[in-house]
């Protein structure tokens, strides 16, 4: 039952990665993206990491697709129409990559040994159990699986709370480094000579 | 549970996927398409992450989920890099009036 919806998800998911990648227009190749998100976001709950399925259905479909169409429809016309994609010359030392890269990692991981105290990835037949009665009441990752909003959010204020904050850092950068390198350069140029005080935004523009 | 799921089945729709967006990358012409390959590549990546820790040993240093942690650190760096990649490649549409890779070409020679 699990292997049969496993194999169904995968195959979808992996048709709609291929779309992505040859669908020559570029509206539909974000609408298969948003497919391909939805399909992995699936996979989490597969692996029973829910909250991460929903953060990647909140951050990947809600905001970073989205993007990706503002972005294309600035650039491209709304009708998005890629007409100079996939020539066959470029596509075929792709594939080509593609293949040997996938034919490589397979090969890695199904003649993994595993380490002397772990068994080897292509043995691991099941997952640690977390049903009650089989390691005891009460296991960490019992625990994590079923309250995970409020262990990710423990373990992000105790354990990783450095990687907390660079990574709210690297928010803040981003956020004011996608303003100021996007921001438009015929808006200050003329008045930029008048202006009293420029700002840190117009400044980098300017620079870039 | 008497027909698990093998790790390794994760392990080949990740590297699958993986591989998928390599192509992407390679072959596409337009900024942005290249952008949602790099997003394909690092969603191959979360899937490999979480399906280490649910399948693998706990070492008690680690906590109780640290691939989730490290799947949600990937996620922030993915969400900061689309912004900044759109925005970069919109100043480069302005400037070189198309969104095609190959003709940002000013820095080769």
């Amino acid at each position: 039952m699990l292997r049969n919806l496993f194999l169904v998800i995968s195959t979808l998911g992996l048709a709609c990665a291929l779309a992505t990648v040859l669908s020559r227009n570029l509206v539909r190749a974000g609408l298969w993206l948003v497919a391909f998100f939805f399909c992995v976001a699936c996979l989490f709950v597969l692996l029973e990491a829910e909250f991460l399925a929903a953060l990647q259905v909140l951050v990947y479909i809600g905001a970073v697709s989205i993007l990706l169409m503002f972005g294309i429809m600035l650039t491209r016309g709304v009708q998005g129409t890629d007409p100079t994609s996939n020539p066959s010359a470029r596509l075929a030392p792709g594939l080509v990559a593609g293949g040997v890269l996938f034919l490589l990692l397979s090969y890695g991981i199904s003649r993994e040994r595993g380490l002397r105290t772990q068994r080897s990835w292509a043995t691991t037949g099941e997952r640690p159990a977390i049903e009650p009665g089989t390691e005891g009441p009460s296991t960490p990752r019992r625990d994590a699986i079923n309250n995970m909003g409020k262990a990710l959010g423990v373990e992000l204020m105790s354990r990783y709370v450095i990687a907390f904050e660079l990574a709210g850092l690297l928010l803040t950068a981003a956020l004011v480094g996608a303003i100021a390198v996007a921001h438009r350069e015929e808006a200050f140029e003329p008045s930029s000579k008048g202006a009293p005080a420029s700002s840190p935004a117009a400044e980098s523009a300017s620079v870039a | 549970m008497e027909s698990d799921i093998p790790l390794d089945w994760f392990l080949l729709f990740a590297a699958a996927a993986f591989a998928i967006g390599l192509i992407g990358v390679l072959t596409r012409k337009n900024a942005i398409a290249v952008l949602m390959a790099i997003e394909i590549m690092l969603n191959a990546a979360n899937v490999n992450l979480v399906a280490f820790w649910r399948y693998g040993p706990l070492r008690p240093e680690a906590g109780p989920i640290p691939g989730l942690v490290l799947a949600v650190m990937v996620l922030t760096v993915a969400a900061a890099e689309v912004a900044v990649g759109i925005g970069l490649i919109l100043l480069c549409y302005r400037r070189f009036k198309a969104a095609d890779v190959d003709q940002y070409d000013t820095l080769s020679g």
